[in-house]
């Protein structure tokens, strides 16, 4: 591991700069914000998958005492009612039909929530119903019905460069494909063997505790809004566009967020509310049920087909993937996902041909969209558990066959695109040690496996403005739109501008997000934060750095390059000059302000598969341990490791906390979380029946190991790091299994049952 | 019934509300007392971000009457540090024991119930108290670690020990 120059507060033992907020109760999140006035909103869902919405009756609901406001789509006067990512499908409440069980069809503003459930019960709405399509099979199949008949909702296919191509609406119920297409085909020629093999990948529930929520207000013509969003610039665009209203006049400001995991990136709850509140001329809360959060947003289900071919010494040659993710009723991130799903399928590996597709399959259920590891989870399971399966096939053992296929440091991922910015090996080697997986005993079981995941990090073209400014008596604002969502961005944003400026954390603050004030920002995503954001944050620090000493020079008549900055003196060999009466002298007793603004983005490369280079890649290993009961079906976890190499660590405990949060995510998932519907109905529609991992699912022996290998792009050789954890866990776990009792399970979760099936299938073949 | 009176000890201080008959305590201590510190996440006593401790016991306050707490003590997190952090706060510090802190209060309650009765609880207690309330962000782990840190100061402050 690499060697590093101590510094003063990146990597000090610190805890976190939001701990104290948090741990007394007083941080503030947006279901805390009240207003003058404030009513509540809440939200009619249809009960239908797929329907007609013929008309409506809110006489009765409008009368109730207490209801202020009953909006449909009759209400969408002078706007654009429409909104998504790269597709604008998804109503603010239905227009034409409603397309999943929970999609909205209106909403009641009343003095209290009470009242506008009671609201809600006097809305009549006529529906005629068609026939559904609750999965990929039935979306596909010839006959199906259409989810968007006639004219197609706007939407716009990202640009790409090299090999890849992407398009909207290519064909019934698919909202997007992406392609991708490297080396000559005809490598599976020159294969010793060719392996086919398909994979599911279940859907799970972010979960967030803190749900969808967010307060509206009209003040004359400016609407104000208080929201848990990852994405607020994104947010204050859509609503303009909805709204045909500047976006000057819309301002939105994000509080503390009580977790999102993707979720609560774009709109979610923005429009409604602010139809509401201009409707109720009164500001309004709307606040999501765990159950309406479950309707809202969600993971991509998806099927895998990978034809992979190989040599017999176990090197790995060319690569076809078919991927289908089930996007739910409207498109969401999911063109996006799918981007990442099919441009991740490679792996972390060398190969000479790739050709994959990765469909949007449109489907009678909830929206799916961003979710932390963005289809590189899906890409993961995949490509991980097939690693195995080929090496047991070809009599290798899998660490061997992942050692021989590994990119070494700094080879491109692929063609025109930039350089692993890890050693996969050294990572793989500490983890394989760590579990023991060279000396451990064979014995009929128990097995161990292991995984190699990689996932391009830091949001593909994604710009960052960041303003820092320096007080006359030395306190340092930091200002930016990146959003704290509990991924530690105050803790690493604050640092790494105190340790440009040479001060204390303590001097340093954070400037709440609000999109009049802070600079813009696409979105706290895709760990973005560190590396990109903080690139940004570190140039203006700089910049205010120069100012000051510049400042100073003139003052002390010298050159900048005598002098240091210290805990806001000026340090010129060994005299110190505090810089307050210095900064008065010249502009009076009031005082002054050095601001310095900073612009971080890679250039765009039009020859790069995704427009431009990918910025660092976000590295996961993963290794697993398990007993698997072959009475029961029962696998029980007995270690887990897991590893991410952050670059460098700003703060430990935050990277530590994003690895593990990660994998024991992985681990529900990997066992027994999952959605489960029964045609179009959510059979674990609340947490009351969705199971999360708690904290006695931690395996008995469960760590992670934070490496710090120093080659990232971000300040101080820094990369994100909150998505590698939650990658390798669901593959490393089903090679485990393999290793333990020889069966392969393709199909998430890892149950009893499955497993069962699989020995009752191993014993009726007489194999494993 | 429009109202009823009631009497508590909040936080070491004596109340008396009339409540809602069907008022949820959540929605006094939130509402009524402005004491925000304590979060609602699922809202059906599945997740336990609204975690108060009443007579010592962690109790859901989503799924809790006002009513139930007459003649009761009750503690949240606002009433945990008085001129320094409790030493369950201070463990959650310095070992970052949360993310985005929406657990939070009701974990370090959760915990702090779980040291009053047992002032050195093994990993496997302390995993299973923890299990009451759910961590979407930390795996856990560093809570538990945390958990195990403030006992041990516990020990060392109690009187006798």
């Amino acid at each position: 591991m690499s060697e590093h120059t101590p510094l003063r507060t990146v990597g000090a033992a610190v805890p976190r700069k939001d701990a104290q907020e948090k741990v007394t109760g007083s941080a503030v999140y947006t279901d805390d914000i009240s207003l003058p006035g404030l009513l509540q909103g809440k939200v009619l869902r249809s009960p239908h998958a797929h329907a007609r919405v013929v008309g409506f009756s809110t006489d009765k609901a409008e009368a109730l005492p207490g209801v202020v406001a009953v909006v449909t789509r009759g209400d969408f006067e002078g706007m654009s009612p429409f909104y998504g990512y790269l597709i604008k499908d998804q109503p603010v409440l239905a227009v034409d039909k409603v397309r999943y069980i929970g999609d909205m069809v209106a909403a009641v503003a009343a003095e209290d929530e009470a009242t506008a459930y009671k609201a809600l019960e006097l809305i009549e709405v006529e529906y005629e119903t068609l026939p559904s399509m609750p999965d990929i099979e039935s979306a596909l199949a010839d006959g199906a019905p259409e989810l968007f008949e006639g004219d197609k909702p706007f939407g716009v296919a990202n640009p790409y460069g090299t090999g890849a191509s992407g398009s909207i609406y290519p064909q019934k119920n698919v909202c997007y494909d992406f392609n991708f297409e490297m080396g000559p085909a005809d490598a599976f020629a020159g294969c010793d063997h060719v392996y086919e093999d398909s994979f599911n990948f279940s859907r799970l529930q972010h979960m967030h505790l803190e749900p969808f929520v967010s307060v509206a207000r009209w003040t004359h013509d400016e609407l104000e809004i208080w929201s848990a969003t990852q994405s607020p610039f994104v947010v204050r665009k859509e609503l303009a566009r909805v709204f045909g209203h500047p976006e000057n006049k819309i301002r939105i400001n994000v509080p503390y967020i009580g977790g999102g995991y993707g979720a609560k990136n774009a709109c979610k709850t923005e429009p409604l509310a602010a139809v509401l509140a201009r409707k109720a001329r009164r500001p309004v809360r709307l606040r999501f049920t765990a159950e309406e959060c479950f309707l809202t947003n969600t993971q991509h289900a998806s099927i895998h087909h990978l034809r992979t071919g190989v040599m017999s010494d176990g090197t790995l040659v060319a690569r076809q993937s078919e991927i289908f993710l089930n996007s739910g009723a409207y498109a969401d991130a999911s063109p996006l996902v799918a981007e990442k799903a099919g441009y991740r399928i490679n792996g972390s590996y060398r190969w000479q041909h790739i050709d994959t597709k990765c469909l949007c399959v449109l489907t009678t259920t909830a929206p799916a969209g961003a979710f932390r590891g963005f289809g590189g989870t899906q890409a993961a399971w995949a490509s991980e558990s097939q690693i195995d399966m080929i090496a047991h096939r070809l009599g290798i053992d899998p660490y061997d066959m992942r050692m021989k296929n590994l990119l070494n440091l700094h080879d491109p991922y692929v063609p025109k695109e930039s350089g692993i910015d890890s050693d996969l090996r050294e990572g793989l080697t500490l983890v394989a040690d760590r579990l023991g997986y060279k000396t451990r005993r064979r014995q009929r079981g128990r097995g161990m496996g292991l995984s190699v995941v990689v996932k391009d990090g830091g949001g593909a073209n994604k710009p960052a403005h960041a303003f820092v400014k320096a007080t006359t008596t030395g306190g340092v604002i930091v200002s930016s739109g990146t959003v704290e969502i509990g991924q530690g961005s105050t803790t690493a944003l604050t640092s790494i501008a105190a340790e440009v400026m040479n001060c204390e954390r303590d001097r340093v603050s954070l400037a709440p997000v609000d999109t009049h004030s802070s600079p813009y920002d696409q979105g706290t995503f895709a760990s973005s934060g560190v590396a990109i954001m903080g690139k940004a944050i570190e140039i203006a620090a700089e910049k205010v750095k120069r100012e000051v000493l510049e400042f100073a020079a003139g003052d002390l008549d010298c050159d900048p390059g005598d002098l240091e900055l210290l805990d806001w003196t000026i340090r010129k060999g060994n005299e110190v000059h505090p810089l307050p009466p210095m900064i008065m002298k010249h502009y009076g007793g009031p005082g002054f302000e050095f601001v310095g603004h900073g612009y971080y983005k890679l250039p765009e490369d039009h020859d790069a598969p995704l427009e431009t280079q990918i910025s660092y890649w976000e590295n996961g290993w993963g290794g697993a341990e398990v007993e698997v009961d072959e009475e029961t079906g029962q696998v029980r976890v007995l270690q887990l490791i897991v590893s991410s190499d952050f670059g460098r660590a700003i703060n430990e405990g935050a990277c530590r906390g994003q690895d593990e949060g990660g994998a024991m995510m992985a681990l529900g998932q990997t066992l027994f979380e999952t959605m489960v519907f029964d045609g179009d109905t959510l059979l674990t529609p609340s947490p009351l029946h969705y199971r999360v991992s708690l904290a006695r699912d931690l395996p008995e022996r469960f760590e992670s190991i934070l490496q710090e290998q120093g080659h990232g792009p971000g300040p101080f050789g820094t990369k994100g790091g909150g998505e590698s954890g939650i990658l390798p866990v669901a593959s490393a776990v089903a090679n485990a299994v393999e290793d333990a009792v020889g069966v392969r399970i393709t199909d998430l979760p890892i149950t009893p049952e499955k497993v069962l099936a699989a020995l009752d299938r191993q014993k009726a073949t007489g194999e494993g | 019934m429009d109202s009823v009176d009631i009497g508590f000890i909040l936080n070491g201080r004596e109340h008396k509300r009339a409540v809602r008959p069907n008022q949820i305590l959540v929605e006094l201590l939130r509402g009524d007392l402005g004491l925000l510190g304590t979060k609602v996440g699922c809202d059906q006593a599945v997740c336990g971000a609204c975690t108060v401790l009443v007579d010592g016991d962690p109790v859901a306050a989503c799924a809790t009457f006002a009513f139930e707490i007459d003649g009761r003590e009750v503690r949240t997190i606002e009433g945990m540090a008085d001129e320094q952090l409790h030493p369950v706060q201070q463990a959650f510090v310095d070992n970052a024991a949360f993310q985005c802190g929406f657990c939070t209060s009701g974990m370090i309650l959760l915990a702090t119930s779980l040291l009053e009765r047992d002032d050195d609880p093994d990993q496997a207690t302390i995993r299973e108290w923890l299990s009451a309330n759910i961590c979407r962000c930390t795996g856990y782990m560093m809570i538990v670690e945390a958990v195990a840190e403030a006992a041990k100061t516990m020990r060392k402050r109690a009187p006798g020990s």
